[in-house]
Order: C-alpha cells, then structure tokens, then sequence
C-alpha cells in the first residue's frame, strides 16, 4: 500500500527548509535591485556584480568556438566562480550566471546562413537556427557512473575509436574535470565553513556537505542525498552553459536511492524532503513524475512522487515540475498538487499523455517511446537521454504571414478565397526557411557550439564522438512552432463578418483603418474586434482556426528538412514572450493595433467570450484541444482560476475532472494558476506586498513580484478577462 | 419549440453536483428585493448600458426611432426606458459593447447542441445540466422539451426553481428531471409576501408533494440581513419532517449591484450589508441542530 501522507516534520527541518525559503526571498530581493526585472523562473543563480571572468576567442572575430575552446573555458571558470554554500541546505554550490554572459561562444561568420536572414527579417521568424539546450539527458547516466565514471567512459571511447580528430572527446573531458575540481573545491570550503561555525547542527551539517562531496568526486551516488548533491551539480553545470533546464523523470530516477535508504535505516521522510527542498534551492530545471511505465501496464507514482510534491510545497519557492496526466494516474497525487496549487501556487503543470503519447506515435514511433517522452521543459516534452528534439526554439509569426496576405490583396483580387490563399504561399516560405534552416543547424552547431553538457548524459555521443544534433543519439526531431493562431483566426473572421457578409465596411476602408493604425477609427475597430471570437461557440473564428492549424501542420509535415531530409514536428508555442512577437507586427484586422501583443499559441484572446456564453475554463479548454497540432508537441493551456470560485466542497473534484478531460480531449499541457482576485490585483500594485506570491507563467513558474510590469499585465489580462 | 434565456454558464460547480452547465431562463413571478440576477426578472428582452465601454460614437443616437438616447444636462448619456420600445437597433450598432441585448429567443435544439459541447465534462464530475433563472418553470414546455433531450442522452439534470407554478407544472418534468434546487425564502407567508411580492403557501406544498414522491432535492435558503434571517429556525421546522438531501445556505452578496444600474432598475438593497461569517456559521449550526444536512454555498 503506497504510503500517501503528507510528511511530517520536526523542528529543526522545518526550520531549516524555512529558512531556505527566506533565503530565497533574500536572494531574490538582490538579483531585482542589482539586475531588475526577471521575466523567467527563478534559476537558482546566485549573482556575484564584482565576479569577473577573461574570455580567450579562437576566432578573429572575438567568438569563442568549438570542443576544445568552449571545454576549457568551462573548466577554467568553475575552477574561478565563488564557491556558494547555503549552511541551511543540505547540498553545496551555486551557478553565478551563463558562460556566455562573460565569453561570446557563438557559430562563427563563416557558419551562417546568411541567405535565409533576409527572409527571417521580413516575416519577423525565430528560425531555431543555432538552438540551444532543448534537450534532456537521461539523469541515470550520471547517477550510475558519477563524475569519474563519465571521464573514464571518455578515455575509453577515445582509445576504442581512436579518431582523427578527438576534439569531441577532449572537449568533453575538459567539462567533467573542471566538475571534479569544482566538486573538491566545494568539499574544502565547506570544511573551511565548519571550522568556524559555532551551531553544532549547522557545523555537522557542513562536515556532512563536505564528505558527499569529496566522494563525488571520485565516486557515484548510492545514497539519495549524495544522488541530490549530483544532481544540483549537473544543473549547475546545466544553468552554466546556455541556460539548460531539463531534467528528467525526477520520481523515477531518485526512487533507487530512497528506496536503499529507508530500507538501511539511514533516512527519513523529512530529510528526503529537505534534501529535495535543498535540491529545488539550488535551481528549477524541469522535471516530471507519475506517468505509464514504457508498457503502459502501471503508473509511476511512488512514495517519492509524494516527497517531491511536499517538498515544493514546503519549501514554497518556485518549482517546474509536471505531472503526467492519464486515466489511471494516483488520484491522490492528482488531488494533492491541486491542493497545493490552490493553498499557495505551488502546485505542478500537468503534461496530458494522450495528445503528447498518441501524438508523438504519429511521427513513427512506437508507444513505448512515446511514453517516456517526458515533459522536462517549459513546455516541451522529450524522450531524456535518447532524442535531440529541438522544441521551442522557432517562431512562425501567422501575423506576418497574415500582414503580406493583405497586402498582396491590394494589388489582386479582393476575396476571402485568395486572402487565404496568399496567406498559406507565406506561411510555407516561413516553414520552409525555418527547414532550411535547420539543415544548415545540423551542418554546422556541433562544431560550433556543440551540447557539451547534454552529450555526456545522453546514450550514443560519447559512444559515437558526435554531437547529438548531428548523429549522436538515434532520434532527431526539429520542431517548429506557429503562433498567434488566435490574431489571425479571428482577423480572417472579422473579415468574413463585416466585409464579405453583413458589408459593413468594404475591403478599401479596411486596408484605410490597417495603414492609420485604427487612428480615428475606434469604432471600426470594434466592430471588426467584437465579432464571435476564437472559444465561442459556433464562432466562424473557428473554422479559420482549424483551416490555418490544418495548413501549418501540413506545411511541417509533407516533408522534412530540403536537403537533409530531417523529420520535422509542428507545436503551437510562445512562451511568454506574446509582447516582443507583436511588437513589429501592424495592426490586424481582429482590431489589434500595431505593436500589441499577439495571441498566445493557440489559444483564444483573453476576453473572447460575449453575449450568453460567459467565459468558462471549458470554453477554452475546448477550442485548446481542438486546435491542438497533433503530432505530440504541445501546445499549451492556460488556465487561471479564481481560487474564491473554487474553495467550495467539490472544488477540487471538479478541477480533476477539468484535467482529466483536457487529456482525454488530446490537450498536451495544462498551465493552472488558483489565485484570488484581490491578492493579485495587490501584487500588480505593489509587488512587494506580496513577495512571495507564486504564478504560473506559461509552462514556469516564477515569483510574481520578480517579473516586469508588462509580463505582470498578461497574467492580470488572463485573469481578468474570466 | 423556442424559449428566452439570458446566459450559459458552463463548468458551474454551484448549481448541483459536479461540473455543470446552468442555463439562466428569462422570467420571474417572485421579485426578490435582493434578486442578484435583476436581468432575470423581466421575460422581455432588455437594454444594458455600460457607460464605461462607450466611445461616443453617437451611432445610437442617430439609429434610434423614438429618441430614446439623450445626453443630461451635464453631457451624460442616457436612455429613456419609458421611451425605449425593444427595437434593438442601437444594441445592433454599438460595437462598444457599452448597449447589448440581455435576453435570447433560442431554439431547444441550438440550445442542446451547446450543452452537448461540455458532455466529457459532466461524464467525469458525474455533473450535468442545471436549468435556472429567473423561474425557468415559467417557461415549462420548453423547459420540459430540453429536459426531455437531455434525460433521453443520459445527462444528469437538475431544476433551480421557487416553486411558485402550478403542480401539474412538476408533473410535467418530473420523469425527466433527477434533482431539484428549491429555494425557500422564508417561513412565514406574509413574511415571504413582503419580501417577495407573494405568498409561499403553493410553494410549501409542492414542496411537500416534491418530498413525498421522493425526488432528490437541495432545499436553498438566500440568508439576507433583516429579511429572513429570523426565520432559519422557523424554515428549519417546516424541512425537518421532508426528504430533504441537502439545504444550502446562500449568504447575500453585492456582485449583482451593477446590474441594476446598467438596466436602469431601483436597486432596493444597496445600503444593505453582507452578513458575518459568524452569523452564517450560526444559522447553519441552528440548521444542522434540526439534523438537517446544511452547508454554505
């Protein structure tokens, strides 16, 4: 019988894990007045304005590049950056910032494809050329062989592969040296700490620190803490270099380790908690649990899924984890992260295992892979440690496509059929440049600015010598996300509406309004905006929708990169960043004016609902669904409710019943926020009112009082538009 | 067959068990001082006027054939009510959304279709459709011709009713209809008259019928400060002795204030005040002494 009770703590852990949570508000409060504005999760970094770092370039033009170069700059700044040591964690260290904040690591002139700029500039793309670090490895790796045991395999597929150019493998071997010597250097300054510490808990723990990590050094983990400490290394390391954050099956990977430990009488519940309290300090790579087993015959919640859930809860900071959603999911786990959510925001997302499992399926794959594809980014998915899945990288702005459609319209015939269709001619020239774009990615990043990280934790780079984006690991796939479905939807409706139909304004006067920006013109505006919009029912927005979805898919879908014929997987995604994608854009006939932001992925504008059907979650949990790409990328659902609506008996029942309905309608990723109105209306006031209030971003979450205004201003827009 | 409603409310966990979708009927023959739906009270359609979301245009000025639309004397816009004849017109034209339209004649088969949109919904809540108002009873083939639909698909339906309709009205959907919420206002009928504009006599004895034939049924109490809250005792007395699954107690709140301004109605209740936490407590207690199951709502 799994053990589901929350745990229980005594003083000294609860003190400790609050004075975790204080520290964080500390640390926060500096990274804000020194740096400003975070608009993302909260990292973990801790940040040093004096600490600086001297780059060596291997190129003329100042970048630093390639295997070699990029691995000793690694070692060498692990071996200057401070040595941070929080004496109320029970793990050591800290990252200070990305490497490329102090060295310029780029893909050199001569590796750009220049001639696709052109077309990127005009239509606004985010080519995902040059991506970074949307992939995960498989955390196990690590844990089974430590820091001596990667080394060793790196010396071993040398010897056995014998390249002629072994920059890969002394590259690499430069990373996990300058791990072991940061490792060590940790250990001697946590001795150093209890030499002088005069709390007597606080002086073991410190010796405690520095024992796990002088075995880490030479040794794997084999117990959970010393697995934690590893852990918060890798992510160190991770953060380090162009920002990772992927983890892995988080539950799955630790439950070994507790396990062992409870069984050999060395661990508690409350230290299992803190040790992933100090885990989650330390930063807030992305993870999973629960979740079908790769056969679909169980679900994968344990006893340690339970321990994660406290341990976010209780440590009360910002925390990614996403919880795999499916018919036989623990319902108690189910119950437990909506109770935390609507207690304190510190809840998980929830990944759906129909649209991402049966999705993925599509592209080829059997189910058992689809089912460790694993929800590890802010709202990507990927099978850790086996697939290179290049995932949130790319922007395909349908505004622009929408903008030269309308354009093209003024010279040509004045008709819904054709608008579409100039529409479509430039949604491909969009995709099919991402595509090549791609090809030339695969060419060229991994002598460039190759995953020195995720290639030591994924099966086949090191194995191979390869980077995994050229071959390393089996699986390729190369994502390509659309956004602003909504804008354009409704914009192709308004127009349907008002001109087409009921003639309100001709095609002349609407082109008049676009150019003058809506100047003088509010009414028009209105009217075009006011129309049934994308998430009413029966809105001709929807038909618009589900024509523009069909088309992109299939754009992504008939075939993959031009010349290297690289799969490719079409997502819906904008992450937060709705504001930047709509600052070129002009004004869109759906009454936007120029520079506002776009709609989000693809789900409804805020405030879409009119008439009879007043706003409800399902009205755009529905048209989310719907809409969905369908190949297993996700595009995600945004949901913010009125915590006041739903403290009533039943509340929570009816919030299961939501999610398990969003699945089962081939949803892929439920971002939830419980808020009160009033609490959040005060923290946009002043958010140093409540420092401490956690929301949901998109698929991160991050202290609200962190974010900047205009990022503030979406949450509230979502939440006031309900 | 067509009826008048005025909004659908979906994933409402409000109106019964589970997530439901509460459809709000137009029309009312009790007029409850502190009615917090004021929309739902007239059975015609209405004009709301959001002066908030006006632009100014002037378009409703010009399209309206009785003039209806006026600025005061401080440059206010204003309508006329006595003047307004429910053409529409200006609701038709303001793009602003400060002038729409409460109230819809929809078909029951449109109105089907809508609830069928959330059915996955009500299959995993073990929710459904809850049919409300306004008195949706008022509109009772109608009423019955949905129910109907939606019994015949195995959707869990629920009726928000006073009860102040004939009994042959209940016999009519009685086959159709799984649970009844029933409001009780007050205990004593010239109480109830005072506060309601009618006596409850008819109301208790369908009640009564209701209790006796063994239909499940959430009894709701509205808890309004000096109109009944001396009368939970008294209302606990008379529930005491019936079939009742469940009494709610809905403390009085001010979110329907706006309404009336924007409908241009006499708002009776404004200065009124929300009850204590601690008076709610009491009352439910006193409710639960009677061995009543009692919760708020």
């Amino acid at each position: 019988m799994l053990n589901t009770d929350k745990v229980i703590f005594s003083k000294l852990y609860a003190q400790r894990i609050n004075q975790l949570h204080e520290d964080k508000l500390t640390i926060n409060d500096v990274k804000m007045k020194q740096i400003g504005h975070l608009d993302f999760d909260d990292w973990g970094f801790i940040h040093y304005p004096d600490f600086k770092f001297e780059a060596k370039p291997n190129h003329p033009s100042g970048i630093v590049y390639g295997y070699v170069a990029i691995g000793e700059h690694l070692r060498r700044f692990f071996n200057e950056i401070p040595k941070y040591i929080n004496k109320n964690s029970a793990l050591a260290g800290a990252w200070v910032g990305p490497l490329q904040n102090y060295v310029k690591i780029d893909i050199i002139p001569e590796d750009q494809p220049r001639e696709l700029f052109e077309v990127w500039e005009k239509y606004d793309t985010k080519p995902g050329f040059g991506g970074m670090n949307h992939c995960a490895g498989d955390i196990t790796i690590g844990l089974k062989l430590g820091w001596e045991g990667l080394l060793n395999k790196i010396k071993y597929y040398r010897e056995v592969n014998s390249p002629a150019n072994a920059a890969f493998y002394d590259g690499e071997e430069q990373v996990v040296l300058g791990m072991k010597e940061w490792i060590a250097d940790l250990a001697k300054e946590a001795r150093k700490m209890a030499e002088v510490e005069t709390v007597e808990a606080a002086r073991i723990n410190l010796l405690e620190i520095a024992e796990v990590n002088e075995w880490l050094v030479n040794n794997p983990p084999i117990t959970l803490k010393q697995a934690c400490q590893f852990i918060a290394h890798f992510q160190t390391l991770d953060r380090t270099y162009f920002v990772g954050g992927a983890l892995d099956q988080l539950d799955e990977a630790l439950r070994p380790f507790y396990e062992k430990d409870i069984s050999d009488g060395i661990l508690t519940d409350e230290q299992a908690v803190w040790y992933l309290a100090s885990m989650f300090f330390n930063d807030t790579h992305y993870s999973q649990i629960a979740g079908l087993t790769p056969d679909g015959s169980r679900d994968m919640t344990s006893r340690m899924s339970f321990i994660i859930l406290d341990a976010m809860h209780y440590i009360h900071i910002p925390i990614n984890i996403a919880l795999r959603v499916h018919d036989k999911v623990n319902p108690e786990l189910l119950k437990r992260s909506l109770e935390y959510t609507m207690e304190d925001g510190t809840g998980v997302d929830y990944s759906c295992n129909v649209g991402c499992e049966e999705g993925f399926v599509k592209n080829g794959f059997p189910l058992q892979l689809a089912r460790m594809r694993a929800k590890i980014g802010c709202n990507w998915t990927a099978i850790p440690g086996r697939e290179y899945p290049l995932q949130d990288v790319t922007r395909c702005n349908f505004g622009f496509a929408l903008y030269y459609a309308i354009q093209d319209l003024r010279q040509g015939e004045r008709s819904m059929e054709f608008l579409f269709e100039r529409f479509c001619y430039h949604t491909k020239v969009i995709v099919d440049s991402i595509k090549s774009g791609y090809d030339k990615h695969y060419e060229v990043v991994g002598r460039n600015r190759p995953e020195m990280v995720y290639n030591l934790f994924m099966h086949g780079p090191v194995e191979r010598g390869l980077n995994c984006s050229e071959g390393g690991v089996d699986i390729l796939n190369f994502n390509i996300d659309g956004v602003g479905l909504a804008t354009v939807a409704d914009s192709f409706a308004a127009i349907q509406q008002r001109i087409v139909k009921e003639k309100r304004i001709t095609w002349d006067e609407l082109f008049e309004v676009l150019d003058n920006n809506f100047e003088e013109n509010e009414n028009i505006r209105l009217m075009l905006k006011n129309i049934k919009r994308l998430g009413s029912p029966d809105s001709l927005s929807e038909n618009w929708a589900v024509k523009i979805r069909n088309y992109f898919v299939w754009c992504c879908k008939y075939e993959g990169t031009p010349k290297h014929h690289l799969p490719i997987i079409p997502g819906m995604f904008s992450h937060g960043n709705i504001g930047e994608l709509g600052l070129k854009l002009p004004a869109t006939p759906n009454g936007r004016k120029a520079g506002e932001p776009i709609s989000h992925s693809n789900e409804p504008d805020p405030g879409f609902a009119l008439g009879i059907n007043t706003f409800s979650p399902t009205l755009k949990a529905n048209a989310v669904a719907l809409l969905q790409p369908g190949y297993g990328n996700s595009a995600p659902l945004h949901l913010d409710i009125d915590a006041d609506m739903i403290s009533k008996e039943g509340g929570i029942d009816a919030l299961v019943s939501l999610i398990h309905t969003h699945n089962q309608m081939g949803g892929t990723l439920i971002n939830l926020n419980c808020l009160t109105k009033k609490k959040l209306l005060e923290a946009h006031e002043d958010p140093q009112k409540h420092p401490d209030l956690i929301v949901r971003v998109t698929g991160y979450s991050a202290f609200f009082a962190s974010l900047s205004k205009e990022y503030r201003q979406q949450i509230i827009d979502r939440f006031l538009s309900i | 067959m067509e009826g008048m409603i005025f909004n659908i409310q979906r994933f409402s966990i409000h109106d019964g068990p589970g997530a439901r979708t509460t459809v709000f009927f137009k029309g009312c023959n009790l007029k409850c001082k502190w009615c917090h739906n004021p929309e739902s009270i007239s059975a015609k359609v209405q004009i709301e006027f959001n002066p908030e979301r006006c632009i100014g245009c002037g378009a409703c000025f010009k399209v309206c054939p009785n003039c209806a639309h006026y600025l005061d004397e401080n440059k206010v816009h204003r309508i006329n009510r006595i003047k307004c004849d429910g053409c529409l017109l200006c609701t038709e034209i303001c793009y602003a959304n400060a002038l729409v339209a409460v109230g819809i004649q929809v078909d029951s088969n449109y109105l089907f279709k809508s609830i069928l949109t959330d059915e996955i919904y009500y299959k995993n809540s073990l929710g459904g459709v809850t049919f409300s108002g306004g008195e949706c009873m008022l509109q009772i083939d109608f009423l019955s011709d949905i129910l109907n639909k939606c019994k015949e698909r195995g959707i869990h339906t629920a009726v928000d009713t006073a009860g102040n309709v004939p009994w042959s009205y209940f016999e009519k959907i009685m086959d159709d209809t799984d649970l009844f919420l029933y409001d009780v206002k007050a205990a004593d009928t010239n109480r109830h008259k005072q506060i309601t504009g009618i006596g409850n006599d008819l109301i208790l004895q369908n009640l009564r019928r209701l209790s006796e034939i063994g239909k499940q049924i959430y009894v709701r109490i509205p808890f309004i400060l000096d109109y009944n809250n001396d009368q939970i005792e008294d209302i606990a007395e008379i529930l005491k002795p019936l079939n009742i699954t469940k009494v709610e107690l809905l403390p009085y709140h001010k979110l329907g204030n706006s309404k009336y301004t924007s409908l241009g109605i006499k708002n009776e209740l404004l200065e009124i005040q929300v009850p204590r936490s601690e008076m709610v407590d009491r009352a439910i207690e006193i409710l639960r002494e009677k061995g009543l199951n009692a919760e708020k709502s």
